[in-house]
Parts: structure tokens; C-alpha cells; sequence
């Protein structure tokens, strides 16, 4: 089940911090491009455009420069060149191409169903893109994106945001060395209360959004797809509308059942009319479970599991009647400095590390950690369980199709 | 007989340790697209709190902290925006208003408390050289701020609900919403359009508890609007909240200041100066309305005089 050997990694790990050790670079400021900033221009200035905007103009600065920014509608337009000063607007991705010579990287934040064509004139035009997710709202769009990506020379990171989160890489370390043993069952939700747009919104539209399970389920479902390195093999889903019945069609409260070829199974929820409990998801094993909530993680061990060797120091918090190892990127050092309550939560949004890890890739050369192939299947993966809530009924995922990503 | 009109709707959030809330009318809009563009922009007004936060690792003021004394900072351009209008204020208020004030803060327990006691000369003056809003360097062209000593520190709450106002405002307004009352903590006000039949939101200033000055009505239309007074939360030794930045000491120039203008901000920078003088700051432009409270009679100045009125 592991790819790691179980015995070395708890000889690495037992009285020592090591093995918590494993992303020192979890404070910002050490991203910078050889050449300085990059010239960057965000395509599609919407809520998500904007969110990622700030990222990078307040913490990214030494990376990226935001010279351009794309949207179809003027007011946002004006709203995005307002906050990056010095920026130009643009109404069209390929005019923003055409004009800004320089421009090294573009950050594709547009509706899903735009994402294709824009990627396609990127890669073209041998920029770097970071791409949102969901990656397409088709499974043909999806593919067609991926094998662009794989045959480009400049890097395609798709935002995958778990993948580059310290704190779910230091668990997945966990998991992955079988700290948590078998699998008893998986779990997620999405809970916020919220309207979540007005009419003419076009992710209220069942032709060309994937809803709930692609706009908030999809990076949580790649987070399992990441650590069990294997995807469900089919999908039941339920919706209703609990919340505003003004005449959406869009479920804003779901249910679905995911199962793995080996049986494991994963029950997502979420929810627009209830905020209980927030976003997260749970590993839960026979000998500890494991819970994720984006800027913060814990383990809880079962009584009879064997020592991990960094109990003695760890950080707890009391859920109730269980008590949770507060997962700590870059513990050793906190712990040494005696500041190793400082560390718990991330710092950072986990937006970006996702960025951060885009402008490595470009610096360093590297892969990122969101490739647009993994993308394609998490969106595969969601596309399937839209359909699921959509119709009701179970819609299998193949595995056929998840490989030509 | 006429269309009743539309009950306005409601909304607030807990942001940057207080509540904002938005009352909001429809005009063109059905209630669902004014609820979504109103959660909209108190989603804003929480991520700009998170970037100001004191509290944030992540914040531009805790990596300005942590590179004080060492090198620039580069910021974002509506950050360096803030910044530069914190220094006009700065300059305009001879000192009276300075957001590198966080040390004192300290000192006085209001970011946390070191004493239960009141500061010692000695640490008041050790603090002091940590004051100094000309001591934070800005570089227009690189878009970069610097915090010239080791151990300074920046304290943009004076300003920071005001400026997530004016954001949220923007916002707005933008999306076609035509009458809105907006406040944070209910210091820090923004209106424009006004409920039916009336000419502008009417926002009652009250005196201090104690006082035997009247409350003020003010008319608000299309206008930013900040209160500042020492009362409510207190440091160690009842000190009130806000410090002189001139003197380290808790602000007695007025009970009172309230500043009426066009930016929530610029509003919340110059209502502390206010209070801090205990008069009209030199630099504050005649555009700008000032409300006092000294000695128990209100002293009102500037162009909207004629919106406030006793009751």
C-alpha cells in the first residue's frame, strides 16, 4: 500500500523531529526569478482572478509583476489594473498576447468552460500558465488541455492546491509510510453559507459548470487521488436547494459516494445553506486518522497504535474526546527554538504555495506540483460526480480515460 | 395607493476583531444578487483585514516587522497607497497620527499586555525611538517600503477599517447598488444614496458616557465618516486607547473627534490626529468636516456644518 518502506521511515522518525522536518521553507520571501520579477498577466479578474492577484502582489513581488490584466467585463478590468499599478487592461487573451511582448507567465482564472481555448493560446504562444481548476467542464477539453501541456516547453501548473501545501505534504508523508495503516473510509466537506452569485452567474449554469463538486469538491477529491495515488471507479450523488429557491437549478447542497476499486469509499459534502464545520477532509485508518483543513492538519492515533517517536513534543489540541497531534511543517526548528506553538497553521494562504511552487518551477526548472495531467483527472473525476447529482444515479469513471490524460 | 418600499437588507461579518455591517437597497437588483454582491464585499473586507492583520504571519505589516532595520519590502500598489497616505496624514498632523506607534502600544498593553503596570519613562523613551513614521522609507518606483530600525513596527488599525470600507464601497457600487449604509465597529462609517424620503443616512454621534455634551445627528450622503475616543477598551492603568504618538502617553487633547470626508481611510487617519491634537490638525483640507468634543461643548467645522444638527 506504501510506497516508502514503513520500518525505515519510523527509524528516521522515532526520537527525533525529523520526519516533521520536511519543508523548511514554509515562510515566504524565497521566491525569486533569476532574471527578477517575471512579467505576468492575469486572464479573468473575477473573484478568483482577484484572490490570486492579491497573492501575488503582496507576497510574490521578488517573483512576479503583474504588467496585464484580461477580462471581458471593463468595470473589472479598471478594478484590476486600479490595484496592480502600472498594469494594462485588456477585453481579449489574444490581444494581451499579441501586445505584451515581454509577458513571461499568465495566470488563467477565467469561467471553467473558457479554459481551453485560452490555454491552448498560451501554450501557443510559449507562455507559462497557471491554470485554475476545475481544469475544463468536458472530459474532451480536459484531455485536449493535458496533451497541450505535455508537449510545452514552458511550465503548465493547474491549481492543485493540496499538492503544494506543506502541511498535506508532511501528512501525506505519514500516509504514504502507512502511519495510519489500513483504510477504514475517507470523508470531505464543504460547508459555507453563502448566496454564492446572482442570476446570470455563469457557475449557476448547469451547461458549463460543474457545480459544487467541481468549484469547491474537485482539489478536495485530488487530495485523496494524491495520497492513494488511484482514483474511484464510480460516483452516486444526490442535490437539492436548501438555501435561495429563486429559480436556480444548481444544486447548492450535495451528496456523493465515491468508490475505489479496492472498496474504500469517500463520502463528500457540501453544502451553500450551512456552515458547520467548514472545508476538510479525513483519513480515517484503523491505527490513526488523519484530518486536513487547508492551513491546518492533525493526527489522531488510535491507543494501540505504535509510537511514531515525535509524540513526546508534539503539539495537541483537544477535539472534544480526541486529541489531535497538530501536523507542524518545519517542527524541528520551531521545536529547537521552543517556538513550536508559533507553527501551528500555515502562514500563508494555501493559494500561495501553489503560486510559489509555479515561479520554482519556472525558476528551477522543475515539474510543478499540479501538473495539468493531474488536473485533468481530478476534473474527469468531478465531471463524473456532477453527473451523479445531476441525474441521481451512479456514473462510472474510467479508468481509460484517466490514463490518456 | 404606492408600491410599499423594500425593506433594506442586512448583512455583517466579524472582521479585524470587530463587526461590519452593510445595510443595503436593492435599486435595479432582486434580493438574492444584492445579498450575493453584499457577501461579496464583506469576503473583501475580511481579506483585506488578513493583510493588515497584526496577528498574520502572513501579513504585509508582520514582514515589514521582520525586515525592519534590514532591507525593503516590496508591497502591493493599494498597500504602498496606504502607506503613502498615512505619511500625508502623518506630516499634515505634525506627528499626531503615526501608524509606527505599535511599540508604545505595546508598552501600554493594548497588543498585548507586558505590565500590569504603567510604562516607566525609561521604556517610553526606549519605545520612542522606535516612533517615527519618517522613519519608514517608500519607494514609489519600486513599489517598496522600509522600516528604517531594527524592532519598528507598523499599526495600521487606526486606518485599516476605513480603507476596507472604501474597497467594499467601490465594490459595491460597482455592481449597481445605489443606497448603502456601511460601518465596521460603528467608528469607521461609509454612505451614499438615502433611505426613502429622507436626504441622507442619519448617524447619531454620542458623547462619552459621563459627558454632558448633547448627541449629534449627521446627515451622511455619499460621504465617509470616522469617530476616535479614548473611551471603551483600555489598556493597563485605565489608559485609553489611543497614544499620543508625540509623547507616548495616553491622547488628551478631546473626548471626542469625528472627521466627515470623501475617504474612509484618509477619514480614520485624521479623526485619530483629532483626537490626539484636540483640535483641527494644520494640514486637514478644507473639504473635510471636524467634530470635537472638548470640555463638554462640540466644536463642528467645514463644508457639511449644515448636515449635523443636536439630537
Amino acid at each position: 500500500m506504501a510506497d516508502l518502506d514503513r520500518r525505515s521511515f519510523l527509524t528516521h522518525a522515532a526520537g527525533a523531529a525529523a520526519a516533521m522536518a520536511i519543508f523548511p521553507e514554509i515562510l515566504p520571501g524565497a521566491v525569486r526569478m533569476p532574471q527578477g520579477p517575471l512579467p505576468v498577466g492575469i486572464i479573468g479578474y473575477g473573484r478568483q482572478g482577484r484572490r490570486l492577484t492579491v497573492e501575488l502582489l503582496d507576497k510574490l513581488g521578488e517573483a512576479a509583476k503583474v504588467v496585464a490584466v484580461c477580462d471581458t467585463s471593463d468595470s473589472r478590468v479598471q478594478s484590476g489594473v486600479g490595484r496592480a499599478a502600472g498594469s494594462e487592461g485588456f477585453a481579449d487573451h489574444r490581444a494581451m498576447l499579441d501586445k505584451v511582448k515581454d509577458l513571461g507567465a499568465v495566470i488563467i482564472a477565467t469561467p471553467t468552460h473558457e479554459h481551453r481555448q485560452i490555454a491552448l493560446d498560451c501554450i501557443a504562444a510559449g507562455k507559462h500558465v497557471y491554470c485554475e481548476t476545475p481544469l475544463a467542464h468536458t472530459a474532451e477539453d480536459c484531455l485536449a488541455i493535458s496533451r497541450a501541456a505535455r508537449g510545452a516547453k514552458a511550465v503548465f501548473a493547474t491549481a492543485l492546491e493540496g499538492r503544494s501545501n506543506p502541511i498535506y505534504n508532511l501528512a501525506r508523508s505519514f500516509y504514504r509510510t502507512d502511519a495510519v495503516r489500513d483504510m477504514v473510509w475517507l470523508y470531505a466537506q464543504s460547508q459555507q453559507k453563502t448566496t454564492w452569485g446572482r442570476k446570470g452567474d455563469w457557475w449557476l449554469d448547469p451547461a458549463v459548470s460543474l457545480g459544487l463538486p467541481g468549484e469547491m469538491g474537485l482539489q478536495q477529491f485530488d487530495v485523496f487521488h494524491w495520497y492513494r495515488n488511484s482514483y474511484p471507479v464510480a460516483v452516486e450523488g444526490r442535490g437539492a436547494i436548501r438555501l435561495h429557491n429563486d429559480g436556480r437549478e444548481m444544486a447548492d447542497t450535495v451528496r456523493c459516494l465515491f468508490r475505489w476499486a479496492d472498496d474504500v469509499e469517500l463520502t463528500y459534502v457540501a453544502s451553500l445553506a450551512s456552515s458547520l464545520g467548514g472545508r476538510y477532509e479525513t483519513f480515517h485508518g484503523v491505527n490513526a486518522s488523519i484530518k486536513l483543513a487547508w492551513s491546518h492538519g492533525w493526527m489522531f492515533k488510535e491507543a494501540d497504535s505504535p509510537q511514531l517517536g515525535f509524540e513526546v513534543y508534539a503539539n495537541r489540541q483537544q477535539f472534544h474526546n480526541d486529541e489531535g497531534i497538530t501536523l507542524i511543517a518545519d517542527a524541528t526548528k520551531l521545536a529547537s527554538q521552543g517556538k513550536l506553538k508559533e507553527g501551528v497553521g500555515l502562514p500563508y494562504s494555501p493559494a500561495y504555495y501553489a503560486l510559489a511552487d509555479f515561479f520554482k518551477a519556472i525558476a528551477e526548472g522543475k515539474a510543478p506540483a499540479g501538473t495539468a495531467a493531474d488536473a485533468a483527472r481530478s476534473t474527469i473525476v468531478a465531471i463524473a460526480a456532477a453527473e451523479a447529482v445531476k441525474t441521481g444515479k451512479s456514473v462510472s469513471i474510467d479508468p481509460e480515460v484517466l490514463k490518456g490524460a | 395607493m404606492p408600491a410599499p418600499e423594500a425593506t433594506p437588507l442586512c448583512l455583517a461579518r466579524e472582521a479585524m476583531g470587530t463587526r461590519f455591517e452593510f445595510v443595503l437597497s436593492a435599486g435595479d437588483l432582486d434580493e438574492v444578487s444584492l445579498r450575493a454582491v453584499g457577501e461579496e464585499a464583506l469576503d473583501e473586507v475580511v481579506s483585506l483585514g488578513e493583510r493588515l492583520s497584526w496577528f498574520s504571519m502572513g501579513s504585509v505589516v508582520s514582514r515589514l516587522a521582520a525586515a525592519a532595520g534590514a532591507e525593503p519590502v516590496r508591497v502591493a500598489p493599494d498597500v504602498f497607497s496606504l502607506l503613502t497616505l498615512s505619511r500625508q496624514v502623518w506630516l499634515g498632523s505634525a506627528g499626531a497620527f503615526d501608524p509606527t506607534i505599535a511599540p508604545l502600544l505595546r508598552l501600554w498593553g493594548l497588543r498585548g499586555r507586558v505590565s500590569e503596570a504603567p510604562p516607566t519613562e525609561e521604556a517610553l523613551a526606549q519605545a520612542r525611538t522606535l516612533v517615527g513614521l519618517d522613519k519608514l522609507d517608500l519607494d514609489p518606483l519600486a513599489c517598496t517600503a522600509r522600516l528604517g530600525v531594527p524592532d519598528m513596527s507598523l499599526d495600521l488599525g487606526a486606518v485599516a477599517k476605513g480603507w476596507a470600507l472604501d474597497a467594499a464601497a467601490s465594490m459595491l457600487r460597482a455592481a449597481g447598488v445605489q443606497t448603502a449604509l456601511l460601518h465596521g465597529g460603528t467608528s469607521s462609517i461609509h454612505g451614499w444614496g438615502a433611505p426613502p424620503g429622507q436626504r441622507g443616512w442619519g448617524v447619531r454621534v454620542a458623547p462619552p458616557p459621563g459627558s454632558s455634551a448633547p448627541p449629534l445627528t449627521v446627515l451622511l450622503c455619499d460621504a465617509s465618516m470616522s469617530v476616535s475616543a479614548p473611551h471603551g477598551r483600555r489598556g493597563v492603568a485605565g489608559a485609553g486607547h489611543v497614544i499620543d504618538p508625540r509623547t507616548g502617553l495616553p491622547a488628551g487633547g478631546a473626548e471626542l473627534a469625528c472627521v466627515l470626508g470623501p475617504g474612509g481611510a484618509a477619514c480614520d487617519a485624521w479623526s485619530t490626529a483629532c483626537l490626539v491634537l484636540g483640535e483641527r490638525p494644520p494640514g486637514l483640507p478644507e473639504a473635510w468636516t471636524t467634530l470635537l468634543l472638548r470640555g463638554g461643548i462640540w466644536q463642528v467645522r467645514g463644508p457639511q456644518e449644515a448636515c449635523i444638527s443636536q439630537g
